[in-house]
């Protein structure tokens, strides 16, 4: 992953001030930074979103094709992770780079997303064992400036917020032939329902304190952080360890506590800001790649 | 301003796919009118636009100054009214423009067409790019909602531009539209809107616009009169169902020539699937006009039928006569041997209408002061349509030409309005115009931009040309051509070598040269594809260029390909003079004659014994000598009238420039095959299917002949040996009956076939290469030998395999119908002919036999006709028709295939629409027991 090199001396400052709740940029252990969300950015997509998260950039887009359904699930669609850490980001990634942080997070995303309790996959269902829809969600890293997958996480709900699908029928005939008709209506869509989609909120253990949105130079003094993946009424959904350090029960159980609070908010926040774009319709002015 | 426009579209694989397009709408485009001083200058050269004080018609219900703006679906089906000179300053939206491209490819054309005529002031406005005027798709709007309002929002655009101008009189847009829910919202926005019929019929200096309006009514208050005579065609979707689970076959329809109730259908398919179903009857044929693509569904083994042999012609001239159609049906079903029985259906629906505007005549209603007449297309494969007219009394004895709008299930014709009128019936311009149109011929006069392109006079050889080809001028090049060629593109020579061979030299023009790949010229002649040789009118078609291009290469430039005597091939691009030119008189003449002996002449008499050496490997090797009557008409040179036929006279000289011509189409197809095994364009003749021969061999054995048919060469030797001492014309009566049982030679690309044999001329690769002048494929063929000797360079098209089986396809659909053309005109010339002789009493042979009628052959006038036993106000004699042999029995008379009559010819001049040679049977006497 993307990393810093400090001085033993800014370590002690960074972690120090982290003691007193009072962090290198001025936030208390809870302070997320300022996100900006912009929804629809890419129009060829189904559904597109990019989050700001400090320096951290992120570009989701969702496609939605048509496929069949699994077999063991035949009558749900599913979705597919890809994510691209670009070099843009940091030369880390270059050639090949990148590849093993992306098959983390595309895997982590996986288990997060594709089940049915954060999506309504059976509304992505056309006809069982015969046609689905198949969201193809593509994530491509722009900057990294630390605190990666709750920056993702956004990325990727307000992304399936925006999502339309396109209605299709599906016509049947007296020999059973079936045919599929796409509405000649382009506003005619369905939309995804994300009240229960979670976010991720990354707890990163620095000395005796934890803090949510490390930046960079905080990751690289945590020796441990916890991820959870968090629904807009505060039900944990997934945790997972990441870092080489070791946790004690008792201080992951208080870094749950501290996600499920500051998920709550965070989920509401972004919901508002959501809404309110939803609702500027058409005479919203896109600030895109260029404001 | 930038802005993107998205829409959802499925692919043929079924995925559903987002399409984001960009869309720039921008404040300079102009409206086109005029006197308009707020859309700027307009850029020099564009179109004429719109006149500042409208002429045109005088519309009664709007006398100010007007434009019109007419929506999709008037354009799509009055494109034959707005085409009238009198309609002029029209705004086309660009909106509409590409709502008829999507529709109909045809009707695009012509109104690009129209906006591109300065006299007609069509203005196309690009209404989607232009910021006041570019609508997006709302909520719940579908795509056609949103067109229509984009041409509301436009015509008010307009409006309040217009008014702005500084003009004493305010010019007004006026929106035409059949569609009533559409002009009630553009009423109700302040719009004047009319319907097509409504304003056509307000122009009251031009009552006989009123006829070619297109009788599009609705559908729902037509049901109610009249019964039904058809049953419903079933839409698209089920049609569709229906092929792909296999209880319909998609095909097209094909009507029968001899009789108007029985059609095949070709279904389309692989191969081996691919087969004919018969369709009888007028219910069954349910509406389907020739060359429609339908769906159809078999009938039950135990309703099948048999094509029948009887000639049935369309003549009723009323049309409650449903009664008498029976009758006639019944005629057909005749008891047949079951294994004759074809696999029978019937039309359930019409996938694709290939409808077009017919040539024909009008049939004047009997009742007086009738404005519904019936319409008889020349085309007898084509039903009569029934058109409204109120100059029936002008139109009669006019070839003019209807175009169909729709047939209702309860009319017995389909409903058609006029649209133009060619000229009297009968004139030979008129006739000539015709026959071009009903065979798809184009014959308008070259545009400026393809006269372009043709090399400039005088041309003389430059130090480019010299680099790539090679200087023969010493060399003594002589033409052998019909007297009064104007294209001679080919030239011979041959000279003997020092050690004692004959080289011989074909010498092509190089047309290649100056038709460049591409430009106006090349996709013009690609179009066009063949020339097509008329009698009296000269070769009207391919080239007016051909004549230039032929004086042009007489004093110029050539293509040479040599061939040594041993056969070893070589090509070279050379420049060349022609020292003499020929006709095949002449030479025959120089060949013969014993004093002369210069170098021309001993050159032709080397040629003309390679040929021989030659003619006699090809037809060892078992090439076919078949024969097909041809005439020659010996003109009047002031009236163009035929005063003479003769049949025409080869020449050895003939036969000697053939030999030599094949011999090079021969060597470039396998030198460009050798290039381009993927690309080269050749040209195969299939073997006809064994079935073909049935009648040439029933008919053999009748006179206690065999013909043998397994290959083409044991057909060579067998049609040689077939003499009878008593009657030596009939070999060539085999030889004519065997060219009729052969398939069509085609042109192919080498990459897309496998087959590429040709069977008439035995040899085992073939192509087109030695008239570049009159033929495109042989262009080609130029271009790729060009390629292979290094004489100039390849391009992109030329190595597309499926773009030249694209042009294959044209080429070989215009040389058919090149083939065609040149028959009726032989057919309608042989009636002016014999317009002039009256009564004759000629010698004829029968060529088939038919169920009803016997088919003759004149040979004096190479001329075929029918006799028919039937005659109308006769009795009708008894008629035994045996398929075996087969021959016909009319009362005590049996005519068999071959044998000798005696017929006496009289143009039918009865009936104008039609006027027929007819013939009747003078000898044998049938008599009446």
């Amino acid at each position: 992953m993307a990393s810093v090199v400090l001085s033993e001396a800014e370590k002690v400052y960074i972690v120090h001030g982290i003691q007193e709740d009072l962090r290198v940029d001025g936030r208390g252990c809870e302070d997320y930074r300022c996100a900006e969300v912009e929804t629809d950015v890419v129009s060829n997509t189904s559904g597109s979103a990019r989050v700001k998260l400090g320096h951290t950039d992120i570009l989701v887009g969702v496609k939605a094709e048509m496929g069949t359904p699994k077999l063991e699930k035949p009558s749900e669609g599913y979705l597919e992770f890809f994510v691209d850490c670009s070099a843009n980001a940091t030369p880390e990634f270059e050639g090949r780079g990148g590849d093993e942080l992306a098959t983390e997070i595309a895997n982590t995303l996986y288990r997060i997303f594709n089940n049915e309790g954060s999506i309504d996959l059976k509304s992505l269902c056309i006809n069982p064992r015969e046609h689905c829809w198949v969201l193809y969600v593509d994530v491509l890293l722009l900057e990294c400036g630390g605190n990666l997958f709750d920056a993702i996480s956004i990325a990727v709900k307000a992304a399936l917020f925006n999502t339309r699908i396109p209605k299709v029928r599906v016509l049947e005939d007296e020999e059973g032939s079936k045919e599929i008709e796409l509405s000649d209506d382009p506003f005619d869509c369905i939309r995804l329902k994300v009240d229960n989609v979670p976010c991720i909120i990354t707890l990163s253990k620095i000395g005796y304190r934890h803090v949510v949105d490390a930046t960079l130079q905080e990751e690289a003094c945590s020796l441990a952080s916890l991820l959870i993946s968090v629904t807009s009424r505060g039900v944990v959904t997934c945790m997972k360890k990441v870092g080489k350090g070791s946790l004690d029960p008792e201080s992951i159980f208080e870094m749950m506590e501290t996600g499920k609070r500051v998920g709550k908010v965070l989920h509401t926040s972004l919901q508002k800001v959501l809404d309110k774009e939803e609702s500027l319709g058409t005479t919203r002015k896109k600030v895109g790649f260029l404001g | 301003m930038l802005t993107s426009r998205t829409f959802l579209k499925r692919t043929r694989s079924g995925a559903v796919l987002k399409v984001v397009r960009e869309h720039y709408l921008r404040d300079d485009i102009g409206c086109g009118a005029a006197p308009c001083q707020l859309c700027g200058e307009r850029p020099s050269g564009e179109v004429a636009g719109l006149e500042a004080q409208p002429s045109g018609a005088v519309s009664s219900l709007c006398p100010g100054p007007h434009y019109l703006l007419p929506d999709t679906n008037l354009l799509l089906h009055q494109i034959d009214i707005l085409e009238d000179p009198v309609i002029r300053n029209v705004i086309v939206l660009q909106t509409v423009l590409q709502e008829v491209r999507n529709r109909s490819a045809p009707v695009y054309k012509r109104i690009k067409d129209a906006i591109a005529d300065p006299e007609k002031h069509f203005y196309s406005f690009t209404n989607e790019h232009r910021r006041e005027t570019y609508i997006e798709q709302e909520q719940g709007e579908n795509s056609n909602d949103r067109n229509d309002r984009a041409i509301r929002v436009a015509v008010k655009w307009y409006n309040e531009h217009l008014k702005k101008l500084k003009n004493e009189e305010n010019i007004q847009v006026i929106l035409l539209t059949n569609d009533r829910k559409n002009k009630e919202k553009a009423v109700e926005e302040g719009i004047t809107a009319y319907t097509c019929e409504e304003y056509i019929k307000s122009l009251v200096a031009n009552p006989e616009l009123v006829d070619r309006l297109a009788s599009v009514s609705d559908e729902g208050n037509e049901i109610e009169s009249g019964r039904i005579i058809f049953s419903e065609h079933m839409p698209l979707s089920k049609l569709q169902q229906g092929i792909k689970s296999g209880i319909y076959h998609q095909g097209t329809f094909r009507a029968s020539r001899d009789n108007y109730l029985e059609a095949t259908v070709w279904v389309h398919g692989n191969a081996e699937e691919n087969r004919e179903i018969i369709i009888q009857g007028l219910k069954n044929l349910n509406r389907a006009v020739h060359e429609d693509i339908v769906a159809v569904e078999l009938l039950a083994k135990d309703d099948w039928a048999a094509p029948s042999s009887v000639v049935l012609q369309d003549d009723g001239q009323n049309e409650d006569d449903i009664e008498n159609e029976e009758e006639k049906e019944n005629i057909l079903k005749t008891s047949v041997s079951k294994k004759m029985l074809r696999p029978t259906g019937r039309v359930v629906g019409i996938i694709k209408r290939n409808w077009r505007p017919f040539c024909g005549i009008l049939s004047k209603s009997q009742i007086k002061e009738a404005r519904r007449h019936l319409f008889t297309p020349a085309d007898r494969r084509i039903p009569r349509i029934r058109i409204e007219t109120r100059q029936a009394s002008t139109l009669e004895g006019q070839k003019i030409i209807v175009a169909i709008d729709g047939w209702p299930r309860n009319s017995r014709y389909p409903n058609g309005h006029f649209v133009k009128n060619l000229g009297t019936a009968g004139d030979k311009e008129t006739e000539t115009e015709v026959l071009l149109l009903e065979h798809d011929v184009p014959h308008q006069p070259f545009s400026q931009a393809v006269l372009s392109f043709l090399p400039k006079m005088p041309w003389s050889i430059t130090e480019t040309d010299m680099k790539f080809r090679e200087d023969l001028r010493h060399l003594c090049v002589c033409s052998v051509d019909p007297p009064g060629c104007t294209d001679i593109d080919d030239a011979l020579h041959c000279r003997e070598l020092e050690n004692g061979n004959l080289e011989v030299g074909v010498h092509i023009a190089d047309v290649s040269h100056f038709i460049r790949p591409g430009n106006a010229l090349d996709e013009e002649s690609a179009k066009r594809g063949t020339t097509v040789y008329l009698c009296a009118k000269v070769n009207v078609v391919f080239m007016d260029i051909s004549c230039l291009m032929g004086l042009f290469f007489c004093t110029c430039n050539g293509d040479v390909l040599f061939l040594c005597e041993q056969n070893e091939g070589l090509t070279i691009s050379t420049i060349l003079p022609c020292h003499a030119s020929l006709t095949y008189a002449e030479a025959q003449m120089r060949i013969d004659s014993a004093g002369m002996s210069d170098d021309i002449t001993t050159s032709l008499r080397g040629l003309n014994k390679l040929a021989k050496i030659l003619k006699k490997r090809r037809i060892d090797n078992g090439a076919l000598t078949l024969s097909s009557p041809e005439v020659r008409f010996n003109m009047d040179s002031e009236t163009h009238d035929p005063i003479d036929l003769q049949t025409k006279e080869l020449k050895e000289t003939n036969s000697m420039v053939e030999e030599f011509m094949l011999l090079a189409n021969i060597s470039v197809a396998q030198k460009i095959y050798e290039e381009f095994p993927e690309h080269a364009l050749l040209r195969k003749h299939p073997a006809p299917p064994p079935s073909n021969y049935d009648i040439l061999v029933k008919a053999s054995k009748s006179k206690n002949l065999e013909i043998k048919t397994d290959s083409a060469k044991a057909l060579a030797d067998s049609l040689d040996s077939a003499e009878c001492p008593t009657f030596p014309y009939l070999n060539t009566l085999l030889r004519i009956l065997a060219t009729r049982c052969m398939m069509q030679a085609v042109y192919f690309c080498s990459g897309m076939d496998t087959d590429f044999h040709h069977y008439a001329l035995a040899s085992p690769i073939y192509t087109h290469f030695t008239s570049p002048i009159r033929r495109y494929a042989d262009i080609i063929v130029h271009r790729l030998l060009a390629v292979t000797i290094g004489s100039d360079c390849t391009y992109p098209e030329l190595t597309d395999k499926h773009k030249l089986a694209d042009l294959c396809k044209n080429l070989n659909y215009r040389h058919k119908m090149a083939q065609y053309a040149q028959r009726a005109s032989v057919a309608f010339h042989t009636q002016l002919f014999f317009k002039t002789k009256g009564v004759m009493h000629e010698e004829a042979y029968i060529l088939f036999v038919r169920k009803n009628a016997i088919v003759v052959l004149i040979p004096k006038y190479g001329l075929e006709g029918t006799v028919f036993f039937e005659e109308k106000d006769k009795p009708k004699p008894s008629l035994t028709y045996n398929d075996e042999i087969p021959s016909l029995t009319v009362e005590d008379t049996t005519f068999c295939t071959f044998d000798t009559v005696k017929v006496n010819i009289v143009l039918d001049a009865s009936n104008i629409q039609h006027q027929k040679i007819r013939m009747a049977l003078v000898e044998p006497k049938v008599k009446f027991r």
